[in-house]
């Protein structure tokens, strides 16, 4: 029942600093020129390190990764690239101004917020694989008010996670080890009654517990006569065969949309 | 297809929801809204505590809210669960083990200002981003059920305090007074976030109240930046409003500034001002009303009224009739007041020479913040009394010659505080007087409120990071816990399966206290990990 690699949802959460509360007003980001121009730059010089996808390499580490638990913000990716990291293989550099703002241009699009950068595909397509029976994932997820409430709220995944996150949670949402606030949960307590859910929190002493049915529980676990906990994600496996490419974009690009700083009419989703 | 799913979902998280008639009938177990009660009482039934054994009182939970600095939220707990809110964040907490249950973050919402707290009906959990969004989530899980935007930042207009909800209606307020903005009252549908009326507190250039005014009247001020009270049998709305701007040069506004400085009441089905009343006309020293009307019945002069009352960050305290407005009594709230000798038969001001800001700067008592303020007083029907956290402190009063600009984080001139001391007064609604009082050590930084219960016990904070109880009828100290840094919010009171609580939010943590309880120690639960 868990869908999205839900470790990876709730980091951003927490880091209360860089991107996503100081984005750069240079018209360079989101802008495809400056992205392509960003392209040439970083396969010329960075991609030796961070991997051409930004995916990280031997000597570098990976970009759309680290932006979930330090994202900086396009300022500070300016300085980065200027002046280096020191003590550490990554040299500072003597670019123009705007090809130093065209790479920056470049990593936003590999790690900011997929709602803030170009993404193929069409979003009103995907907005039917999203709530039709085929992917089905508004059984488990939901966006503002509509659909489930078991795996993580997708009402602002466009505007906290790179489209590559996005893409591989749903490809390979067993990819991660830790569900820590998410893990699916069966509960069998003293008086025999047994719950199923997702554990939003748990300890020796108590636990948090929401069932299928989008109701919450506070257990004390001294009522609790034995907690059974999923190692592994309860998000279907099988969407790269069960979506066909051009599904599997177009609900990456009705995913991206969703943003809660964007304005929606009423009563749309 | 979609439809029936979604409709099945819906009738399956229809669990019990909160109801206007559960907010009117004032907490239990449950804390619904921001002062406890519609009429502001900050008052709890509950008396499991009582003046006898608060000396067992300890700590339960502490939870550590992230990267809090200075929380200025007052808890809502709906069973046995606590929401607070901090700068465009809010937190579900069990209420019993302090172990969080959800967070919903917004870190892009521009601006960072401080927030005061949530506000809960039906199934909902609402709170406002400082930059004007009105939230609603799901209270089980804090998933988004929607956001809208209710007034634009770019005018100025930020917002902070707790919405109050009242039949359906979300009523929100601007704050962001002090550097040029036209303050509003609104009303939001708490389904959907529909815009239902919008009262502004300065009038438009042309309209009744503008020829109290010059040139700036647009950028007048008058923020409502704290919610207020609800008369549901009046269908009556008491809100307060800030200080006019520029907030220390009165020459470039001359007249009245209505409505500054005022407290209103608003029809809750349309907003319509039905009176107001201006404690602070052609306020120059910063001396928002912003502090909680408190609607109590009670005899005055002899004669049994529907009285709101007022403490006013001006030195004063208030009682007003509040069906019709009229001004009935005025007494001095703190010692030193040296701008008004008194308040006149209608209410107004009696002015003191030498009291405005200056170039050179003015020595007046109260200081720019106020004889109160914000924080959340307690009504007691037991005792009869009202604790008001008061600050005896003078200061500086100086008046800038430069050209008000707005949105400038321009307030035409500025003020200092000097030494003080925070005393916390019991005063009696029915003479205006003192019946007792308990002076706290610190240096007057603290933004603690009260709350009272039915068994006779006041929580409060010291001025030095105190959280404390004193016994409801004379002030006598009964139990102290330091929590180790500044308290800057008001106490709640609520339980969870038969056990009282009280909860408060510290700068950085939210503790919950109850009475002590032996350990009994857990045997390791049984947890099998399921490949």
């Amino acid at each position: 029942m868990r869908a999205l690699a839900l470790a990876l949802l709730a980091f951003p959460l927490l880091a209360q600093h860089g991107r996503y509360l100081s984005d750069s007003n240079n018209p360079a980001i989101g802008d495809p020129k400056a992205i392509a121009a960003g392209t040439k730059l970083f396969m010329g010089s960075c991609a030796g390190c961070h991997g051409p996808d930004g995916g990280g390499g031997a000597r570098g580490p990976n970009l759309v990764r680290r932006s979930l638990w330090h994202p900086l913000s396009d300022d500070a990716i300016f300085q980065v690239i200027r002046k280096g990291v020191p003590g550490t293989d990554m040299p500072p550099t003597k670019l123009a101004d705007d090809q130093t703002w065209h790479l920056v241009a470049f990593i936003h699009s590999l790690t900011g917020p997929a709602s803030t950068n170009p993404v193929p595909g069409n979003a009103a397509a995907g907005k039917d694989i999203f709530w039709g029976a085929k992917a089905g994932c508004a059984n488990c997820h939901a966006i503002r008010g509509q659909g489930g409430r078991l795996a993580p709220d997708l009402s602002n995944v466009g505007g906290s996670r790179p489209l590559a996150v996005i893409r591989e949670s749903i490809l390979e949402p067993a990819k991660d080890l830790s569900y820590l606030g998410n893990e699916a949960a069966t509960v069998e307590l003293k008086n025999g009654q047994t719950i199923t859910g997702v554990a939003k929190n748990r300890s020796n002493y108590s636990l948090q517990l929401v069932d299928a049915k989008g109701r919450l529980h506070l257990l004390q676990m001294a009522d609790v006569k034995k907690l059974t906990i999923s190692e592994s994600t309860s998000m279907p496996t099988d969407f790269a065969k069960r979506l066909t490419r051009d599904e599997l974009r177009d609900l990456l690009a009705y995913l991206a949309t969703q943003d809660i700083r964007l304005e929606t009419a009423k009563g749309s989703k | 297809m979609k439809r029936a799913l979604f409709s099945l979902l819906l009738a399956a998280t229809a669990f019990a929801q909160v109801r206007n008639e559960d907010i009117v009938k004032g907490p239990g177990a449950d804390w619904l809204t921001y002062a406890g009660t519609y009429s502001g009482w900050r008052y709890s039934p509950l008396n499991q505590i009582t003046a006898a054994n608060a000396k067992n009182v300890v700590p339960k939970w502490v939870y550590h809210v992230p990267g809090a600095r200075g929380l200025r939220s007052s808890p809502i707990v709906y069973q046995g669960v606590l929401y607070i809110t901090n700068t465009n964040s809010v937190y579900a907490i069990d209420a019993r083990s302090g172990r969080l249950v959800w967070q919903y973050a917004d870190p892009r919402a521009k601006e960072g200002g401080v927030n005061r707290g949530a506000a809960i009906w039906a199934d909902k959990i609402y709170f406002t981003t400082s930059d004007n969004y009105l939230v609603a989530l799901d209270r089980f899980t804090g998933s988004l059920i929607f956001n809208r935007k209710f007034a634009d930042v770019e005018k100025g207009t930020t917002s902070t305090s707790a919405p109050v909800i009242a039949k359906g209606k979300v009523i929100v307020g601007s704050a962001g007074g002090d550097g040029g903005m036209r303050g509003f009252i609104m009303a939001l549908s708490a389904d959907n976030g529909d815009e239902l009326w919008k009262t502004y507190t300065v009038p438009a250039k042309g309209e009744k109240g503008s020829e109290t005014w010059g040139d700036l009247i647009e950028w007048g001020g008058g923020a409502a930046w704290l919610s207020g009270t609800y008369d549901a049998d009046l269908n009556t709305l008491y809100w307060t409003t800030g200080n006019p701007w520029p907030d220390y040069n009165g020459s470039v506004r001359q007249g009245d500034n209505l409505y500054t400085c005022a407290l209103l009441a608003l029809d809750l089905d349309t907003g319509k001002m039905k009176w107001h009343f201006q404690f602070t006309p052609h306020d120059t020293h910063d001396w928002d009303a912003q502090s909680w009307p408190v609607l109590i019945d009670t005899q005055i002069m002899g004669k049994p009224r529907k009285v709101v009352l007022h403490a006013n960050r001006n030195g004063f305290f208030y009682a007003l009739d509040r069906v019709t407005g009229e001004f009935l009594r005025a007494t001095q709230l703190i010692d030193k007041i040296t701008w008004a000798k008194g308040i006149d038969d209608k209410g107004r001001p009696i002015l003191l020479p030498n009291s405005e800001p200056t170039a050179t700067g003015n020595w007046v008592c109260p200081s720019v913040k106020g004889a109160t303020n914000w924080m959340g007083q307690s009504y007691n029907p037991g005792t009869g009394l009202l604790y008001v956290l008061t600050l005896e402190q003078c200061g500086m009063y100086f008046r800038s010659s430069q050209n008000p600009e707005p949105m400038k984080h321009f307030s035409g001139g500025g003020a200092t505080e000097e030494g003080g001391q925070v005393v916390l007064r019991a005063l009696d609604p029915k003479t205006g007087k003192r019946v007792w009082e308990y002076p706290m050590t610190g240096a007057g930084r603290m933004w603690t409120g009260t709350v009272s219960t039915a068994g006779g016990v006041i929580f409060s904070g010291d001025d030095d990071g105190h959280f404390v109880a004193l016994d409801a009828k004379n002030g006598k100290n009964l139990w102290h816990f330091n929590v180790g840094e500044l308290l800057t919010a008001s106490p709640v009171v609520y339980s969870v399966d038969g056990k009282q609580y009280v909860a408060i939010a510290s700068a950085s943590a939210v503790f919950s206290f109850g009475l002590f309880e032996p350990a009994s120690g857990v045997e390791p639960p049984v947890i099998q990990m399921k490949k």
